[in-house]
């Protein structure tokens, strides 16, 4: 120690450190202290020693304070955490959507079940900030104490006990203290001292340090040089057998199992790798055994319809000539030649379909997404896609049969149209009119007729030339088959203007449809 | 440093003194005027009045179990902070003794096959399931045992009069010896001060501690949950538990800090005694949250409907959402914030003003458990009804009685026995307790 | 100070209610306990059964590391898990592990908040165990998810690769949660205990590495009063945290099981007795351990017989816990009426897994009774013996429950029977070589009791 302290100039004093050997003349030294007016004095101990604490006055520390908003806020974390990422509520405002699952009937955001997530994060958090905070209030780590130069010092940490008067404080004294501190029962008395030559890192360190850094760019300055590019070589299969599995996939061919190269023997004869299913297997959810639900075909005739077998009861006339000109509705029904027979379309809506504001919404939708690019959105037969196809029809680029106005006299009212027959219009088309029924489920074709009997039901005429000139207009053929009901309501309000019927409002004009449509139901029965 | 104080009791007086005397007379009229009250305003000694009465004698007993778990826990870890506080808990657990008179009425409903409050005493329960038809049909419903649907006569070889009487009879045998057993070995050490009386006690403590859960998971079943002999949950008894420890905590710290500002107690009982008893009420409150918590989302996770009714009805009828929500937000989110800090545990005023709020919140705990069954099979189907057995004053009144009965019996164990263990071999570590 | 051991004057179970019994025996001061406490890590070398030992342990971790690489290679169809019983041995292993895992930090935590002073002593060597058997918990659940390499799936990542997020409302997803919280805590707290005494390594050792490595371990630690206050607060803090988190962990484990509607599973009480049943194999496997450890490293003064003995009442107070959990869950069984219930119960004890059920029976509630008996408890070779069949009836519990019920659920048409592989025996075999392999490094390079906290305990002359 001697000599290491004979220049001044080359160390300063930081305090005295007088040794103690039991923890209460340690803290008599330190009340000692404290009457003698010390303030900048700090006790070192190889445990914590009780009652030190008023000793040398240490005000309680605001720790729990800290670590107590840190619990709070992560309250908030937990919960906005689970909120975001389990709904769709906030797509807009972060760039990763949320996921809403629905699992087991509860809610999206179903409290409970959320609550051990939420704890979980609030210990975390309060943890980690019981740890961190309390280091950096006890300003540690510090390698760099003088403290640790002082070999009887390491003895702080078995069996020895320190006080430390600092130097910055103003009773300080060297000579004075050192004496207090012999006083006061210290069984030795050393300073503490600053080593002032010592005090730049040492050479290795800096470079280690960007030697460090450099070493932990690399890993993520690799992965940022492949971003965006294309990898030309095969992806590592880590799993052979589950990227590639003995199975066969949709739509591919019978593998060929013969021997030789050159022969052909197909696993299975009709070229396909999957089997069709047995005869009379009924996909889950399609029993249609309610024909006037599924077909709009009243019960005592049921016997004439081939259910699941997808064959049309009936053809319309119009059919018979589209066949001639061997259109694919020809192709689809070659047997149902027999005259329709108008006794057995269903008149009214079947048992479960309730023709309600909603049905009519709904219908008015599916409608304007499915029909109106040849209908019209008022029906009227106006199209975007038949007005087309007109004018190409009538420079001869094309043949088209105009689509049908609903509001013809032959299409209008029940004794040429039911709403059985309506539905199967939908079903499996007429004439030129393709089958919607894999498009459109049954629920959704009923919607549609029902608002198509309400557009029947507003007056509306045959179209004139005006019609279309006002159709030319729009030009944008997004629009047509938008679903945006804004742009539809425009359409019909503009349709509807032409026939000077103003629909100022749709919502109260459908109210008054629906009750059109129950009085028919009612005339009906 | 402080000094430490030699380990014997110094104050001149440690017991009630004369204060008896005049406390039991009042409390008894007390009694007396709030139990008659409560019987007119519930419209005489029916259903009504005997679900209030279950309420507060579920209460008072959870009570009474709860300060004889205190005791016996301390004697099974070789506690010596508590040795102070331990005789006011040992008193508690002898009030027991008297409960078992107070559990009269309800086992006489049930011998006399009164169904107006444990509805499997007779058959025809499981029928139709509160639906109002079925009642209408006769509630009381007499069918011999091997008539009664499958699933009652399987319940029948458990909740029956017979063996729910000896049933009950077995639990108090079980209590009232281990109270009496703890509370006669304390004060006989107080004359002769023999350390091997606290080892008898300690050696007793673990088998008994046996005995005592078994006969709190019985008597949990039979008390509470049976009300509703559909409806099981196997972590009933661990919920009837905590609540029972949580209100022996409140009750023992309360009447600490009656008997110090009486002047009864002096230094005995000491700020840290109270920072201790503050800082187990804040782990049970944590622990009965848990215990709640834990109980209601395995339930309303699985959904299952032979579970989930009795959820059903405490959370999702107008009046029981409240008193559900009151629970979870004042038995648990309130005291849980608020005795939180330190500071608070060691300030006598707020412990007295939180161990009555934990015991008001431990009285709604179980009318939340008993009541809601009283709205199902007597007051005529909880559905679409609310609250209907909103009857404050009936209520209010047989809580008043109750308690005060409660109080008088309290006084009569005590009378002029000491309120502290005079002689305990650790009393000098209580006297010199403290919390680092 | 004794360096002999007398075996005569380390009983200290006797029981003397008007004084409290010492702690630490053999008269040691400061300085005996930390060189009774440094011994072993002093030592120049390291005596040969603790590299017999370590051998061994790497032995089996190597074959641990095989057999998880033929898992990788090919598939979890390795294991004996089939049709319905889907959770095999990796998550009877997993709920195994954890639940050993949490005796360390319910001794470092709530024993701490009840002020049991004998927790100081084993405290530091018991979190190091938590902490160990949490690694080998994590691995059984990491390797069953199949796809290894995207186990960060589990955790809330944005990836636009994905363009998915975790389901919250999954128990599963709770454990994910809970275990790797736990696991950070555990190891802040051990690591944030260990400080002072680490410092005390640096302050003893006299080679250069090793002054690098425990000066910077250590964060330059002084003993000074003020970092004592913050630590002490702190260390208070962490414990409060940790009480509930430990509660909470095996509490959420339960959940996995008990939030689904399948018999044997479906039932409240199950975070409570999962929770006593983790404490009673916790303290079981601390035993274990440090029976041996102590006379290994000569700790028999630090670790005593009262010790063993408090932890032994605790191990048979949870056995006891367990027991009633087993029977409060058949009683409501059958008090239920719901038939497949009673069945799963039934089938249980007397159904084609009623071995199993028998095994764990009588491990986990008739052998601790001999705890009862005096000389049962504080006899070191035969507790470990008790402690070692608690262990099995432990495992055999989470066997019973998850793999019972699996093969006998609703549809008797599923119901199936499981048979381990040989990787799946393998992988339970060889995860005590990376716990034990652990544990050996960690008594020879850290300090193994809490040298600071056992000073802090020990009676004073004018100081109560």
């Amino acid at each position: 120690m001697a000599e290491k302290t004979n220049n001044d100039a080359d160390s300063k004093l930081i305090g005295l450190l007088g040794q103690f050997d039991d923890p209460e003349s340690l803290v008599a030294a330190c009340n000692e202290a404290r009457e003698a007016g010390y303030k900048k004095m700090d006790a070192y101990s190889p445990f914590p020693v009780h009652g030190i604490d008023p000793a040398i006055g240490i005000k309680r520390t605001i720790l729990p304070l800290i670590v107590l908003g840190a619990a709070l806020s992560a309250v908030f974390v937990g919960l906005g955490l689970q909120l975001y990422t389990n709904s769709s509520a906030f797509d807009a405002l972060t760039p990763f959507p949320g996921y809403p699952f629905k699992i087991s009937g509860k809610p999206i955001f179903s409290i409970p079940a959320n609550i051990p997530v939420t704890f979980e994060i609030i210990v975390l958090t309060s943890a980690i900030t019981t740890f961190l905070g309390m280091w950096i209030l006890n300003r540690l780590p510090m390698f760099a104490n003088p403290l640790h130069r002082i070999s009887r010092f390491k003895r702080v940490t078995n069996d020895k006990f320190f006080l430390c008067l600092e130097a910055k404080d103003e009773k300080f004294n060297r000579s004075a203290s050192e004496d207090q501190l012999n006083k006061w029962g210290a069984v030795a008395v050393e300073e503490v001292r600053q080593d002032l030559t010592d005090t730049d890192l040492p050479k290795w360190i800096p470079t280690a340090a960007i030697l460090g850094a450099i070493l932990l760019l690399l890993p993520p300055a690799a992965i940022f040089s492949q971003w965006g590019q294309t990898n030309r070589h095969p992806r590592l299969h880590v799993v052979p057998d589950m990227d590639w599995q003995h199975k066969f996939k949709t739509q591919t061919m019978s593998p060929n199992v013969a021997n030789g190269r050159d022969e052909v023997d197909l696993l299975y004869a009709d070229l396909r790798s999957a089997r069709r299913p047995v005869d009379g297997a009924i996909a889950f959810g399609s029993l249609d055994i309610d024909s006037e639900l599924n077909y709009g075909v009243k019960q005592d005739f049921a016997h004439t319809i081939s259910f699941r077998s997808n064959v049309r009861a009936s053809l319309s006339d119009d059919s018979k000539k589209d066949e001639a000109k061997g259109t694919e509705a020809g192709d689809e029904a070659p047997a149902a030649e027999a005259t329709e027979n108008m006794e057995q379309w269903v008149t009214t809506f079947p048992q479960g379909v309730e023709v309600t504001e909603d049905l009519l919404t709904r219908g008015q939708q599916r409608f304007n997404i499915y029909c109106a690019a040849c209908h019209g959105y008022s029906g009227q037969g106006n199209g975007l896609v038949n007005q087309k196809a007109m004018a190409l029809a009538a420079n001869g680029d094309a043949t088209w049969t105009s689509a049908r106005s609903l509001h013809d006299a032959d299409v209008k009212g029940d004794a040429k149209n039911p709403v059985g027959r309506i539905y199967d219009t939908i079903t499996n088309g007429r004439g030129n009119m393709g089958p919607y029924k894999a498009q459109i489920p049954v629920e959704d074709r009923w919607a549609i007729v029902a608002y198509v009997r309400a557009l029947q039901e507003t007056g509306l005429k045959s179209p004139g030339a005006d019609d279309a000139a006002a159709e030319e207009t729009k030009d944008e053929k997004s629009e047509e088959v938008s679903e945006d009901e804004n742009s539809e309501e425009e359409k019909s309000e503009e349709d509807s203007a032409e026939e000077e019927t103003k629909e100022e409002d749709k919502a109260a004009d459908d109210a008054s449809e629906e009750d059109k449509t129950e009085q028919e139901k009612k005339d009906d029965a | 440093m402080h000094e430490t104080r030699p380990a014997k009791i110094t104050s001149p007086v440690v017991s009630l003194g004369n204060g008896y005397i005049r406390t039991i007379p009042v409390a008894a009229i007390v009694a007396a005027v709030g139990i008659v009250v409560s019987i007119l305003f519930s419209g005489g000694l029916g259903a009504r009045f005997m679900h209030a009465y279950l309420t507060n004698y579920a209460f008072l007993l959870s009570i009474c179990l709860g300060c004889l778990f205190f005791v016996t826990i301390m004697h099974l870890t070789r506690a010596g902070w508590s040795v102070t506080l331990r005789r006011i808990a040992e008193l508690y657990a002898m009030c027991v003794v008297p409960m078992a008179l107070l559990f009269l009425p309800i086992l006489i409903t049930v011998l006399t096959s009164n169904d107006i409050l444990y509805p499997w005493v007779d058959g025809g329960w499981s029928m139709g399931d509160g639906d109002a038809s079925a009642q209408a049909a006769g509630f009381v419903n007499t069918l011999p045992v091997n008539e009664r649907p499958p699933f009652e006569q399987l319940k029948y070889g458990f909740l029956n009069p017979g063996f729910f009487a000896i049933r009950w009879v077995v639990y108090f045998l079980i209590w009232g010896g281990m109270a009496a057993f703890f509370l006669f070995t304390s004060l006989k050490q107080d004359k002769t001060g023999e350390a091997k009386l606290t080892h008898r006690m300690q050696a007793f403590a673990a088998p008994a501690m046996i005995v005592f859960a078994a006969s709190l998971v019985f008597s949990s079943f039979d008390l509470e949950m049976s009300l509703e002999p559909f409806w099981f949950s196997t972590m009933f008894p661990v919920y009837f538990f905590a609540g029972a420890v949580l209100s022996a905590w409140s009750t023992i710290t309360l009447t600490a800090l009656w008997f110090q500002r009486t002047g009864r107690v002096t230094d005995e009982i000491t700020t840290e005694h109270y920072h201790d008893m503050g800082k187990m009420m804040f782990g049970f409150i944590v622990f009965w949250g848990y215990i709640g918590f834990s109980q209601f989302l395995l339930i309303w996770y699985a959904n299952i409907p032979e579970e989930t009714f009795w959820y059903n009805w405490r959370i999702n009828y107008p009046g029981w959402k409240t008193l559900s929500y009151v629970l979870l937000i004042g038995h648990l989110f309130i005291p849980f914030l608020a005795m939180m800090g330190r500071t608070v545990r060691r300030n006598r005023n707020f412990m007295f003003g939180a161990s009555i709020y934990l015991l008001v919140m431990h009285w709604l705990d179980h009318f939340w458990l008993v009541m809601p069954h009283y709205n199902h099979y007597v007051g005529g189907g909880i559905e679409g009804r609310g609250w209907p057995t909103f009857n404050p004053i009936a209520d209010l009144a047989c809580t008043v009685g109750m308690i005060a009965a409660f109080i008088a019996v309290f006084c009569v164990i005590c009378r002029d026995r000491p309120l502290v263990a005079l002689q305990d071999p650790r009393l000098g570590e209580a006297l010199n307790h403290e919390v680092h | 100070m004794a360096t002999t051991v007398d075996p005569h004057g380390l009983d200290n179970t006797y029981d003397d209610a008007s004084k409290r019994t010492p702690l630490v025996l053999g008269g040691l001061d400061y300085q005996g306990v930390t060189e009774t406490a440094c011994g072993f890590w002093e030592a120049e070398k390291a005596p040969k059964i603790w590299w017999i030992l370590l051998l061994m342990a790497m032995s089996l971790l190597g074959i641990l590391g095989g057999l998880i690489n033929h898992l990788l290679m090919s598939g979890v169809g390795v294991w004996g898990n089939n049709n319905p019983a889907y959770w095999g041995w990796p998550i009877v292993n997993f709920v195994f592990w954890v639940g050993i895992g949490h005796a360390g930090t319910l001794i470092s935590a709530i024993l701490f908040l009840f002020r049991q002073n004998w927790r100081t002593s084993i405290n530091r060597a018991a979190e190091a165990m938590t902490i160990f058997a949490v690694v080998c918990a994590g691995m059984f659940p990491g390797i069953h998810i199949g796809r290894v390499w995207v186990f960060y799936w589990l955790f809330p990542i944005p990836t636009e690769h994905l363009a998915m997020w975790p389901n919250f409302r999954s128990p599963l997803l709770w454990d994910v949660f809970a275990v790797s919280t736990y696991a950070t805590v555990s190891l802040l707290f051990w690591y944030m205990g260990m400080v002072p005494d680490i410092a005390t390594f640096r302050d003893r050792t006299k080679s250069r590495i090793g002054k690098f490595i425990y000066g910077l371990l250590s964060l330059g630690w002084t003993g000074s009063a003020r970092n004592w206050h913050r630590y002490e607060i702190a260390y208070t803090l962490l414990a409060a945290l940790a009480t509930p988190l430990v509660l909470s962990v095996h509490t959420i484990v339960s959940f996995d099981f008990a939030v689904s509607q399948l018999p044997g599973w479906h039932t409240t009480i199950f975070p409570p007795y999962f929770v006593a049943g983790a404490i009673f194999s916790g303290f079981a496997m601390v035993v274990t351990l440090l029976v041996p450890a102590r006379a290994l490293f000569g700790l028999e003064k630090l670790i005593t017989l009262r010790h063993l003995e408090n932890m032994n009442k605790i191990i048979m107070a949870t056995g006891l816990m367990v027991g009633t959990a087993y029977g409060i869950e058949f009683f409501i069984a059958w008090y239920s009426g719901v038939q497949v219930e009673s069945y799963a119960f039934w089938n249980r004890a007397f159904g084609n897994y009623s071995w199993a059920y028998w095994i764990m029976i009588s491990c986990n509630v008739v052998i601790p009774q001999l705890f009862w008996i005096k000389w049962c408890r504080t006899t070191t070779w035969f507790m470990v013996i008790v402690c070692i069949f608690v262990n099995i009836g432990m495992w055999f519990e989470r066997f019973v429950i998850t793999i019972t019920s699996l093969c006998r659920d609703f549809l008797p048409s599923s119901w199936a029977y499981f048979t381990p592989t040989w990787v799946d025996i393998g992988m339970l075999v060889c995860s005590f070589g990376l716990f034990s392999t652990l544990f050996l490094l960690f008594c020879r390079f850290l300090p193994v009791i809490a040298m600071a906290e056992v000073k802090g305990i020990m009676p004073r002359d004018g100081h109560h």
